[in-house]
């Protein structure tokens, strides 16, 4: 996935900034912080996740997302939202 | 400015969830857990254990476990086992299995959904979540009687068997439970009943002389030098000892009889300190218990003392109760609870001792329950419950 394909959707920034934000979390809780709905939630998750940003783990049927720590382009996306956050 | 003068050195020392570094007088039962629990680190995963504390209130059961639990977690820790300690009370979880897990559950993911699942799916959720992070956990379930109470022997059932079915996997929940009648083992089925009854320690009240050893370690941390007397220990201890050797009455004891030394500007505590603090505990509702109650539940427990306040009579029916009830729901502007919630209300209530409960009997027309406060006088209560509600005014 292209990064304009990222960074372009507010959905999807949105998302990641939640994740770096507070760690992990079940999709119906970042689709109420994103204030998105749970399918267009989903679709970008699944989307983010395919770029290898984000990864889930499945408890039932709880699926917890968080960026994924072993790709380095999470990482760096990661600080860039921290950096951001941090010098508004 | 006059300088303000305390008794106090570190008033955290005598705190409820104060976990001493030294328990004395409870060495031979704290030896009896590890030795219950040795397996747990040596050969983790192959075994998960089992144990029940009883004992009746003050005598340790908590402190005892929860110092266990310190212990356990700093060898485990040295030993390189991925092991935790997870104290969970029942009764603040309102003696549901499924709120317990999700505090366990919460220890690995703070996040994690409080619903849109059933109490046998949080019981997988919780092995899952333990198999992925590879973690052993001694979860204490303190109070147990309020799970029991609300929802039978099944979820010792399914906490104990949960594991049987998972062959060649590793054990990775040992369960300590605490419990104060053991009493309620009767209403468990019989397999889970002998399952716990293996491990049992059996915690007796504390002697005068104990009580008095258990005090002179906390007045050493939390008081300054010379400002609590060794008669007035003793004079603690003789009281603690007539209440049933309660060691937290005691406690309690003593951290109100420094607060009022601190109130007069005393250098030292005084006898008639000790003896203003006793009228002011009540060892059968404390602090920590009426604390640990809902919103509504203060609310009910605020009118039904109000009532006896202002009618003086010993008995109140529900439905004049529910009345007062309501009007101290309008005072703190609060929507008041239907009769069908109140009623579990009620029955929580009288479950842990606060209030009693008959059935109206002759002379009452219809049939209806009478509540009476068999062991505090409403104006205390009614004191304590306005300081503890005085939140929701502001």
């Amino acid at each position: 996935m292209a990064i304009e394909e990222v960074l372009s959707s507010k959905g999807r920034v949105r998302i990641l900034r939640i994740l770096s934000n507070i760690g992990e979390l079940n999709i119906s809780e970042i689709a109420r912080r994103a204030g998105l709905n749970y399918t267009t939630t989903n679709e970008h998750l699944i989307a983010l996740e395919r770029s290898g940003l984000i990864l889930h783990k499945k408890f039932g049927r709880i699926r917890i997302f968080r960026f994924n720590e072993s790709n380095p382009r999470a990482e760096m996306v990661r600080k860039l939202v921290d950096l951001w956050e941090q010098t508004k | 400015m006059r300088q303000h003068f305390s008794v106090f050195k570190d008033e955290s020392k005598l705190d409820i969830n104060y976990v001493p570094s030294r328990l004395p007088h409870r060495d031979t039962q704290l030896n009896l857990l590890n030795q219950f629990f040795r397996s747990v680190i040596e050969t983790p995963g192959k075994t998960a254990q089992r144990a029940l504390i009883t004992g009746n209130i003050g005598t340790g059961k908590t402190v005892l476990s929860q110092h266990f639990g310190l212990q356990v977690i700093k060898e485990a820790r040295d030993k390189s086992v991925n092991l935790y300690y997870v104290h969970v009370n029942c009764r603040e979880c309102k003696g549901s299995l499924f709120m317990i897990l999700h505090q366990v559950i919460s220890k690995f993911h703070p996040n994690f959904p409080r619903r849109g699942y059933s109490a046998t799916e949080i019981l997988q959720m919780l092995i899952q979540v333990l198999d992925a992070k590879n973690v052993f956990v001694i979860l204490a379930l303190d109070e147990l009687d309020a799970l029991i109470r609300n929802e039978g022997s099944d979820p010792l059932y399914n906490l104990s068997r949960i594991q049987e079915g998972r062959l060649n996997a590793p054990q990775r929940l040992s369960l300590i439970c605490i419990l104060r009648e053991t009493g309620y083992l009767d209403s468990l089925d019989p397999s889970t009943r002998s399952t716990l009854q293996r491990n049992i320690i059996r915690l007796e009240e504390y002697s005068k002389s104990q009580l008095r050893d258990i005090l002179n370690d906390r007045v050493d941390m939390a008081f300054r030098p010379s400002a609590v007397p060794s008669s007035v220990v003793d004079f603690v201890a003789e009281l603690a000892s007539s209440e049933g050797g309660d060691a937290r009455y005691a406690i309690e004891l003593l951290w109100r009889a420094g607060k009022h030394a601190d109130i007069l500007q005393l250098p030292a505590i005084s006898p008639e300190n000790v003896r203003t603090a006793a009228a002011s505990v009540y060892p059968t509702v404390r602090k920590d218990e009426v604390l640990s109650l809902g919103v509504h539940e203060k609310l009910f427990l605020l009118g039904v003392a109000r009532y006896f306040k202002q009618i003086g009579s010993a008995y109140v029916s529900v439905g004049a109760a529910e009345e007062a009830y309501a009007v101290v729901c309008e005072e703190y502007g609060r929507k008041r609870l239907r009769h069908t919630q109140l009623w579990k209300y009620m029955k929580d209530l009288a479950a842990s001792g606060i209030i009693e409960t008959k059935p109206s009997g002759t002379g009452q027309r219809g049939q209806t329950f009478m509540i009476s406060l068999p062991k505090v006088p409403a104006e205390d209560l009614e004191r304590e419950l306005v300081k503890f509600l005085s939140v929701l005014r502001r």
